[in-house]
Parts: structure tokens; C-alpha cells; sequence
């Protein structure tokens, strides 16, 4: 492993990779700072784009935009009260409260400097841990995979919270869209309507960038009229240095990112989950809770550095198991996929450059927001919150279709593209969570064909698939996830009866 | 008038075409690649292209354009359909391109492509885990036949890939009864080996080559007529009584109907290409089996594939 990882030091520093790993960090603060664009889009619009570039060059913009958009969000979230990317919800609570106080340019610094921690402890958390993870890897045959499929699904179904129903529902949707293509055991072709191109099923990176990256272009059409914020609010002065008050969050950030890092790793979780835990968490062991919500720095601190922690963690079962951790944990195994990287254990063996370049890349990008998402360089990319959406969109869409149709050189994709896209846009509207679809679409082919093998191997025989204690650890765990938000219910239910 | 004006339209048409002619390739070639970008036929396509470009000759560049999907059927399909005019060629992958023949799937016939000629020959191989009890293959086969069905294969393929259709010609030509496994790709097979989740297991020569030599699976038998130069120690299937040949190819085709002065070119253009050294000698680093076949002998190894195809279509259908 230490091999591997030296051999990847000059590529990941090499000056064209860095360069990759700027722009991406840069393209992730615009897109995470315009409210109504993620991630996910970020990366949807991306990852089409990068195709036919050098795979580490394209791997460092992954990385850059993933950490940098998590942490983009949380500019319009102090400064105007809308939250940038779903995650920068919890971030908002107190960030904006500092910002009536007169404290903005501190908020941000105390966002920047938490985001940092958190993604800095989380990528080191996935270097040192996906190999570990490979290692194990060989006790993992086709019974093992499956139970990590269903457990990555379950976890998808217990933390969506208030919209269970909704998100059940789109995680179906997502399993039903992942039986399409030909059955690798027998040859029959299902739902492929004739169509050649839905042969081997549905166009990962055509579904995940109708889903993530047309919705919020056509809300974007919307609101045309929409003239971006006031450049007042950009003129942020310096105040106070986060740094020098590091004795105070010290605390709060090993414990967010310790929570941050548990809940990327396990499959299917992640997202926004982890800053609204690492937040309760800050406020259940503060002193005054009831400051939270009202300006208090620690709950943009808690949040952040969750937010942060998350994001490269979600990557120790993506890539070493080629399971996804998270939606975008899901949509970055697409682009490796584009590149003709199959996540999973073979990666690391088969191309250690760049498999290990890529998790450096990922803390290189975590190190350099703390430079380009300070407060000069909010004031210059915060400028992006001042576009007018009349030009935006139009924008947006022409590279999302010039990508798009440059993985396969077909046009049927960009029909494909457009059809996807409004049926997303109005499932956006009904509240429908597109994540769980994604998820869906990636894990259930995944479970459903290593099942297949499984019972193949042992001749017929079900309890094959609980044999290994492997097997029964991730049973026992997919178990416990789906117990835990039944007995929380019956908990709450059990003192409203009192 | 008429006449005159004919006559000039007829030499006028006769000086154009003469240099276009003589100047082939005028424009960019598209070299249509029925896979992914980044995979072996990818890379095996651009690499021969760059070296196609060279002797060529007049500037020619060649584009490789990727049209994925269908497991390869997609591709073949446009390349057939692609007008033949020199411009767009094709890289193909017997036996699954000859399989979909066979098969009736396919809206394509071996008779709508001229071939340009081989490029890679990747022989099949059963192989089991290191700690495995078969020691040879006759012991694996002794075991098969002791009880039905019990052993299983893992294939790298899908129902109808080269190494399914090997295992169902060999319970058929040597009465074994293994069951196929389908994994889909390479990686996710040779991991279940190693991790012993399977007892045996087939891919291509090329995909296994160095857990060969570092003793993490062991090879029973190569599917093919000779030993392998990279593995000379490695028996046939044939030298141990089996009669079994499975063989990955990997060539370049144009659509039928294409000129033949460009064909030749272009068959000219392969030939020299496999024989630059440089070449020869990445092909070589990378462990490349390489085999250049002229489009004569091509035509005719196709043939014979498919005509042994249709013989286990008629016994044992694959899907």
C-alpha cells in the first residue's frame, strides 16, 4: 500500500493534475454557491465533459468540484439565507443569524476553516482505509456482495426521514430502471423496447445527468427574471481569525468529523445526513443550547465540518468495493466507469496510479479551499451569485448536451436526455428525492445478479447465503439500520402515549 | 452542344476522380470502435491506428469513434450499414461478432463486411486457484463427470461470450456436465477465484497472465491449436486429449462494397503496421498476443467459426 501510494505522489502532484484539482475546487464553489445547483449537478455536468481526457486529469476535477461544492454551498447559506446545496441547511440556522449580527466574514472563515478540517480528516480517512478494505476484499465472493447491495438499499430507506414514502418510491423507480438490458445468464433482453442502445440497460451517465443536471436548469428558466444578488453583500472586511479561536472548536470538529466519516462510509447513507447529525450532536453537548440557531459560530462549525467529512468517506466503499457510499459517491463511480475504471478491488491492483492518485487528489482539494475558498477569493467567486439565470441556463445546457453526446456519439442519448429530464423536473416538483434513483439504478443490478451467482455456485441451495460470517456481519448490520428508525418511531410514540 | 459538353463533363468527372483516387485518404478515416473508451479493444484500435496513420502515407489521420452498447452489436451494426466509401472502417471481436449471426439476432451478415485483416488472437483457458485439489485437467474433468453439474466455471462473459460457448462445447465433445457462472467481466471472476468462492474458472490468456506466473491460479489448459509464446510450458487442451479451440480475435473490417484500391491500402497499410518494430515491441511490453492475419485468411477463419457455432447453436442453444 505505502508502495502504491509513493508511486502516486508524482502524478497526483504533478503540475497538470494540480491544475485539474484547482479548476475543479473553483467549478465546485461556483456551482455549490448558486442555490438550486449541487454537487451532483456539478458532477452530472462534468463528468460527460471530461470524457476522452486524461483519467487523473479528469479524476482531479471530480475530486476538486465534490469537495469544493460541498463547501460552496454554505456561501449563499450565510450570506442570503438560501441554502446553496441541500447540505448547507443545517449551515444556514446560525450562519445567517451572524450575518444580521454583522458577522458574515467570520461565519464564512469559521465554514472555510471547519470544511477544511473535515475533508481533510475524511480524505485521510479513505486512503488509509479503502485499501484496508481491499485487502478484506477476497472474503467478499458473490453471497457477501449481495448483502452489501441490500444493505446499501436499506440504508438509502431509513434515513430519508419526513418523505419515507417518496423516497421508497424513487428508490423503486431506480430498481425498476436498473432491470433494463440483457440478463447476463440467460440472454433475454428486458424492457429494451427493440432498442439496441437499452441493451445493457440504461445509460448510466445519461440517467444521472438528465436527473441531477436538467431539473435545475429548467427551474433556472423559471426564474429568468432573477437578477443575482446585490454586490453590498459581497464586501466582506475581515474580522477576527478563526485559527487563533481554534481551542474552542477543537471539540466540535473531531467529533463532527468522526461523525461525518461513520455515516459516508456506510453504504447508501451520507449527503446531507451527516451535517444535520454532526449539528444535534454540537447543540445536545453545548452548554447553552439554546444559542443554536441563534449565531452561535459552533453550530456553522458542527455543520461544515460534517458536510466536509463526509465527502471522501463515501468514497471507501465506492471505490474499493465498488458499492456507493452516497448519491454523488454513486455518480462519481459513473465517471470512473466513463473512463473505463471499473470501481472495486481489481482497481487497486489493476491501476494503482491512478486509484491512489485520485484519493490525493482528494486531500489535495481539501487543502486547497482553505486558499480559494478564504475570504478574498469568496469576494471574486461570490460574484457568481450576481449572474442573471437568463444567461446561466442556456449555458449549462449546451455543455450538458455537448457532453452527453460525446460518450457514445449517439443521438438517440440526447432524446433519451431530454425525456429523462422532464420527467425528473416533475418528479423534482412532487418532492421526489433523485438520489435513492441512482442509488436504485447502481445497487439493484448489483444485488439481483450477484444473487444469481451465489445460488449458481451453491447449486440451488438459499442458506448458501448466510454461511460465512462475513455474510452475517453485513446481514446483522443491514438488520440494525433498518431497526433503528422503527424503534425511534415506537420510541416517540411510546411518550406521546404517556 | 450536347455531345461536347458531355464529353467535357465525362473528363472533367475522369481528372477529379484520378487523383482522389491516387491520393486516398483524402480525408479523416473514422475507425468505429463497438466499445467503450479506455477498454482492451479501445486501446488495441488506437494504438494500431497511430501506426496505420504512418503508412498510410499522405497525411492520413484516423479518428476512433466509439459507439458502445449492445455488447459490441451496436457498432457492428453502423459499421455495416456505414456507406463504403473508404472512410469509415470498423474493429471487430469474433467470435461474439459471428455469434450474433449465428444466433439470427443481428441485422448484419458476415457477407455485408470486407476484411482488412487480424490483429490479436487471444486463446481461451481454464485455470483454478492456487490452492485448488485439481491438480491437472484430466482430475477436473474426472471430477465433472463424477457429479453432474456440481462444478462451476466462472466466465468473464455473458450467455453467449467465447468462454460460455467453450464450456458448453466441451460438455458436449467430452460428456464433463460444469455449470457456467456469469460474471459479466474479468476482474469480478478472477477476484471470486481468488477469494475461492469458485473452483475454476475461464478468461483469456491475456487477462490472466501475470497471477499465472506469480502461482496465484494455476492453468490447466490453453483453448488453442499451439502453446502460447508467453507461456510455453502451458499444455494445450488438444495436446491432452481434448479437442478444444476458443479464440478471442480482434481485426478491422470495412463495410462490403467499399473499393478495392482502397481496401488494399488499407490491408497494405495493417500489414506494415504489424510488422513496425516499435509496434511490435509495445504490443510485446504489454503482453499483447498479436497475430496478423491477411483479409484472405481472416474471411476464412470467420467462416469456420461460425460454422462451428451453428453446430452448437443446433445442440446446445446459448440463450
Amino acid at each position: 500500500m505505502m508502495d502504491a501510494l509513493l508511486n502516486a505522489l508524482p502524478h497526483a502532484f504533478a503540475p497538470s493534475s494540480l491544475l485539474a484539482v484547482l479548476i475543479g475546487t473553483i467549478a465546485g464553489l461556483l456551482v455549490g454557491a448558486l442555490p438550486g445547483l449541487t454537487v451532483t449537478t456539478g458532477l452530472a455536468v462534468l463528468i460527460p465533459l471530461t470524457f476522452g481526457m486524461d483519467p487523473l486529469f479528469a479524476l482531479g476535477m471530480m475530486a476538486g468540484m465534490y469537495n469544493g461544492g460541498s463547501y460552496g454551498g454554505a456561501i449563499p447559506a450565510i450570506l442570503l439565507r438560501v441554502p446553496g446545496t441541500p447540505a448547507s441547511v443545517a449551515t444556514l440556522m446560525d450562519g445567517y443569524e451572524m450575518t444580521k449580527q454583522g458577522k458574515a466574514a467570520y461565519a464564512l472563515q469559521v465554514a472555510v476553516v471547519s470544511g477544511v478540517i473535515g475533508s481533510v480528516l475524511s480524505a485521510l480517512a479513505l486512503i488509509g482505509l479503502a485499501p484496508l478494505l481491499v485487502k478484506l476484499s477476497l472474503m467478499f465472493g458473490p453471497a457477501e456482495y449481495f448483502w452489501v447491495a441490500i444493505l446499501g438499499l436499506a440504508t438509502v430507506a431509513s434515513l430519508l426521514g419526513d418523505d419515507l414514502l417518496k423516497g421508497l418510491m424513487a428508490a423503486f423507480i431506480g430498481l425498476l430502471i436498473g432491470t433494463m438490458g440483457t440478463d447476463l445468464a440467460t440472454g433475454t433482453e428486458r424492457y429494451t423496447f427493440g432498442r439496441l442502445e437499452f441493451a445493457e440497460g440504461m445509460d448510466i451517465v445519461v440517467l444521472l445527468t438528465a436527473l441531477f443536471a436538467i431539473p435545475p436548469v429548467i427551474q433556472m428558466i423559471e426564474t429568468a427574471g432573477h437578477k443575482g444578488m446585490s454586490k453590498e453583500l459581497l464586501n466582506l472586511r475581515k474580522q477576527g481569525s478563526v485559527l487563533k479561536d481554534w481551542r474552542r472548536f477543537l471539540p466540535i470538529w473531531m467529533r463532527s468529523s468522526v461523525i461525518g466519516i461513520i455515516i459516508g462510509i456506510l453504504p447508501g447513507a451520507g449527503g446531507s445526513m451527516s451535517c444535520y447529525l454532526a449539528y444535534n450532536d454540537a447543540k445536545q453537548r453545548s452548554k447553552d443550547p439554546d444559542s443554536f440557531g441563534k449565531g452561535n459560530p459552533d453550530g456553522v462549525a458542527a455543520s461544515e465540518c460534517g458536510n466536509g467529512a463526509d465527502n471522501a468517506a463515501s468514497l471507501i466503499p465506492a471505490l474499493s468495493l465498488g458499492i456507493p457510499g452516497s448519491g454523488v459517491a454513486a455518480v462519481i463511480l459513473g465517471g470512473l466507469l466513463v473512463h473505463g475504471l471499473r470501481p472495486g478491488p481489481q482497481l487497486f491492483t489493476e491501476h494503482p496510479d491512478v486509484v491512489y492518485g485520485f484519493m490525493l487528489q482528494m486531500l489535495i482539494s481539501a487543502v486547497l479551499l482553505y486558499f480559494v475558498g478564504g475570504l478574498a477569493a469568496t469576494r471574486i467567486f461570490g460574484q457568481v451569485l450576481r449572474l442573471p439565470h437568463v444567461v446561466l441556463a442556456p449555458l449549462i445546457l449546451m455543455f450538458v448536451a455537448i457532453g452527453v453526446y460525446a460518450v457514445n456519439n449517439s443521438t438517440f442519448d440526447l432524446y433519451l436526455l431530454l425525456g429523462i429530464g422532464l420527467i425528473a423536473y416533475v418528479m423534482e416538483r412532487l418532492d421526489y428525492p433523485s438520489p435513492p434513483i441512482i442509488l436504485g439504478v447502481i445497487l439493484g443490478p448489483i444485488a439481483e445478479g450477484q444473487l444469481s451467482l451465489a445460488l449458481t455456485i451453491s447449486g440451488g441451495h438459499p442458506l448458501a447465503l448466510i454461511a460465512s460470517p462475513m455474510s452475517m456481519i453485513v446481514v446483522t448490520l443491514t438488520v440494525l439500520i433498518l431497526a433503528m428508525p422503527i424503534w425511534g418511531m415506537w420510541k416517540k410514540r411510546s411518550r406521546a402515549a404517556v | 452542344m450536347k455531345l461536347p459538353k458531355l464529353l467535357l463533363g465525362a473528363a472533367m468527372a475522369a481528372l477529379l476522380a484520378q487523383p482522389a483516387l491516387a491520393e486516398y485518404p483524402e480525408k479523416p478515416i473514422e475507425l468505429i470502435v463497438a466499445f467503450a473508451p479506455g477498454g482492451g479493444t479501445d486501446v488495441a484500435a488506437r494504438s494500431v491506428a497511430m501506426f496505420m496513420e504512418k503508412y498510410l502515407g499522405n497525411g492520413a489521420s484516423i479518428a476512433v469513434i466509439n459507439k458502445p452498447g449492445a455488447g459490441g452489436e451496436l457498432g457492428w451494426t453502423a459499421l455495416s450499414q456505414a456507406a463504403p466509401d473508404g472512410y469509415t472502417i470498423g474493429m471487430i471481436n469474433p467470435p461474439s461478432f459471428v455469434a450474433l449471426t449465428v444466433e439470427g439476432k443481428a441485422k448484419y451478415k458476415l457477407q455485408d463486411f470486407q476484411m482488412i485483416g487480424n490483429i490479436v488472437l487471444d486463446p481461451g483457458i481454464l485455470v483454478v486457484g492456487k490452492d485448488s485439489q485439481y491438480q491437472t485437467l484430466d482430475a477436473l474433468m474426472a471430477a465433472s463427470k463424477a457429479a453432474p453439474g456440481a462444478i462451476v466455471v466462472g466466465t468473464s462473459g455473458a450467455a453467449g461470450s467465447s468462454e460460455h460457448i467453450g464450456i458448453l462445447n466441451l460438455n458436449r465433445s467430452a460428456g464433463s456436465s460444469f455449470t457456467p457462472a456469469f460474471f459479466g467481466s474479468t476482474a469480478p471472476v478472477r477476484q471470486a477465484l481468488l477469494g475461492g468462492h469458485i473452483p475454476a474458472a475461464t478468461m483469456n490468456l491475456s487477462e490472466a497472465l501475470p497471477l499465472i506466473r506469480s502461482g496465484d491460479i494455476r492453468l490447466l489448459g490453453v483453448m488453442s491449436l499451439e502453446r502460447s509464446t508467453y507461456l510455453p510450458d502451458a499444455p494445450t487442451f488438444k495436446e491432452q486429449g481434448y479437442d478444444l479451440v476458443v479464440t478471442a480475435s480482434r481485426g478491422l473490417a470495412a463495410p462490403a462494397g467499399t473499393p478495392p484500391e482502397m481496401v488494399e491500402k488499407l490491408q497494405a497499410a495493417l500489414k506494415a503496421a504489424m510488422a513496425d518494430p516499435e509496434y511490435v515491441k509495445t504490443a510485446e511490453a504489454a503482453e499483447i498476443p498479436l497475430a496478423y492475419l491477411d483479409g484472405t485468411d481472416y474471411r476464412a477463419l470467420l467462416a469456420r467459426m461460425e460454422s462451428e457455432l451453428a453446430e452448437t447453436w443446433k445442440v446446445t442453444p446459448w440463450r
